[in-house]
């Protein structure tokens, strides 16, 4: 698959600095931008543009940013590609082991995400990670992590970046962006394929946090049916091609509200 | 006993995909979209589902397959699953 290329520009400083912090984790590549998006400053704040779309704004930088991740992040799943879909799931190398984690949104990913690279792990993904369907394999997609100030009430160490201003994190629209860079200096976990995927259930969070063995098959159905995403185009071909992609997987369950146990846990399955 | 949905020689829709996931199996009928989940054994017994065997021969073969199994639930095994591969309409 040829690189898609997300290009942010803005001639404004403080807006270009907000974009390079949360963008500058993605992979330098040496392929013309492909799509481009930008913040201009105005009269009543921020503008943002994005290709053949209508301009947002002028609004706080914040919400200009939300709207531009959103935006790209559509156009990067709309952009189609016949050897690569992005499947709506986080994932972290957790050992020799990749997990693919899901779950429906507010289901707590980009906080288990966050605590895993804070223990040392590699994170696959938060949010987008990259299935290509040619060989199999899933890739991490740089991609900022939001967490908010309930997350960060429990990651002392990613709280104090922000609250510094550390290159790599920023508070945008009451949600903190932590590009995955700020965390770990080396935060991409090689590719390949999981030997474990983790269902987050958003109902079940109560109590101690752990992990329980649940059927491998289901799980696999979850990601075919709730975790590839809508706008791929896949076809079905990629559905059986993500079914082998994830043949060699263990599901679990995650119980509990508190993720740095569910990550603990994980990590003691990873060593078994 | 006539097993509703059970021919004598079952033969499951050849556009089905079998696909193991860890210790379970997926079929997926592209068609509707569907994913079904299947025990070992039910995946077992789907790949004799081509036409060739009688129920007598897939027990017979799911004796041999899945060593531990009770010979004498075998038969009603391959009654259920069939009746639930007839029922999800993977059988033709």
């Amino acid at each position: 698959m040829a690189p898609q290329v997300l290009e942010f520009a803005s001639e404004d400083p403080i807006a270009a600095r907000a974009l390079a912090a949360l963008y500058h984790a993605a992979p330098a590549t040496s392929e013309p931008p492909t799509l481009r998006y930008a913040l201009a400053r105005s009269a009543g704040g921020y503008v943002a543009t994005t290709p053949s779309r209508p301009p947002f704004g002028p609004a706080s930088l914040g919400d200009a940013l939300a709207f531009l991740e959103w935006r790209a992040t559509e156009d990067l799943l709309n952009a189609g590609s016949p050897d690569a879909v992005f499947l709506h799931a986080a994932g972290a190398q957790v050992g020799p082991r990749l997990v693919l984690i899901v779950g429906d949104s507010g289901a707590g990913k980009s906080t288990l995400v966050a605590h895993l690279m804070v223990r040392g792990h590699r994170m696959l993904g938060d949010d987008l990670v990259r299935f290509a369907t040619a060989d199999g394999t899933f890739t991490a997609v740089g991609r900022s992590v939001k967490l908010d100030a309930n997350a960060l009430s429990r990651l002392p160490l990613i709280a104090a970046k922000c609250a510094a201003g550390v290159v790599g994190t920023l508070l945008a629209a009451g949600c903190y962006y932590v590009s995955p860079a700020a965390i770990r200096r080396t935060w991409q976990a090689p590719a390949g394929r999981p030997r474990a995927v983790l269902l987050l259930d958003a109902a079940s969070r109560r109590g101690p946090g752990r992990i329980e063995r649940s059927s491998d098959g289901q799980a696999a159905v979850y990601v075919t049916q709730k975790v590839l995403t809508a706008a791929d185009g896949a076809g079905k071909d990629v559905t059986v091609r993500l079914l082998d992609g994830l043949a060699d997987v263990t599901a679990y369950r995650a119980r509990g509200g508190d993720p740095a146990a569910v990550a603990e846990a994980l990590e003691r399955e990873a060593a078994a | 006993m006539t097993v509703a949905g059970n021919t004598a020689r079952p033969v499951g829709r050849p556009d089905l995909r079998l696909r193991r996931v860890g210790s379970e199996w997926v079929l997926y009928d592209a068609a509707q979209d569907k994913a079904h989940v299947l025990n070992q054994t039910a995946a077992v017994i789907w790949t004799y589902c081509d036409g060739n065997f009688e129920r007598s021969a897939i027990a017979d073969a799911i004796a041999r397959e899945v060593p531990g199994l009770d010979s004498t639930r075998i038969k009603d095994d391959i009654d259920d699953v069939l009746r639930r591969f007839a029922d999800e309409g993977l059988l033709q």
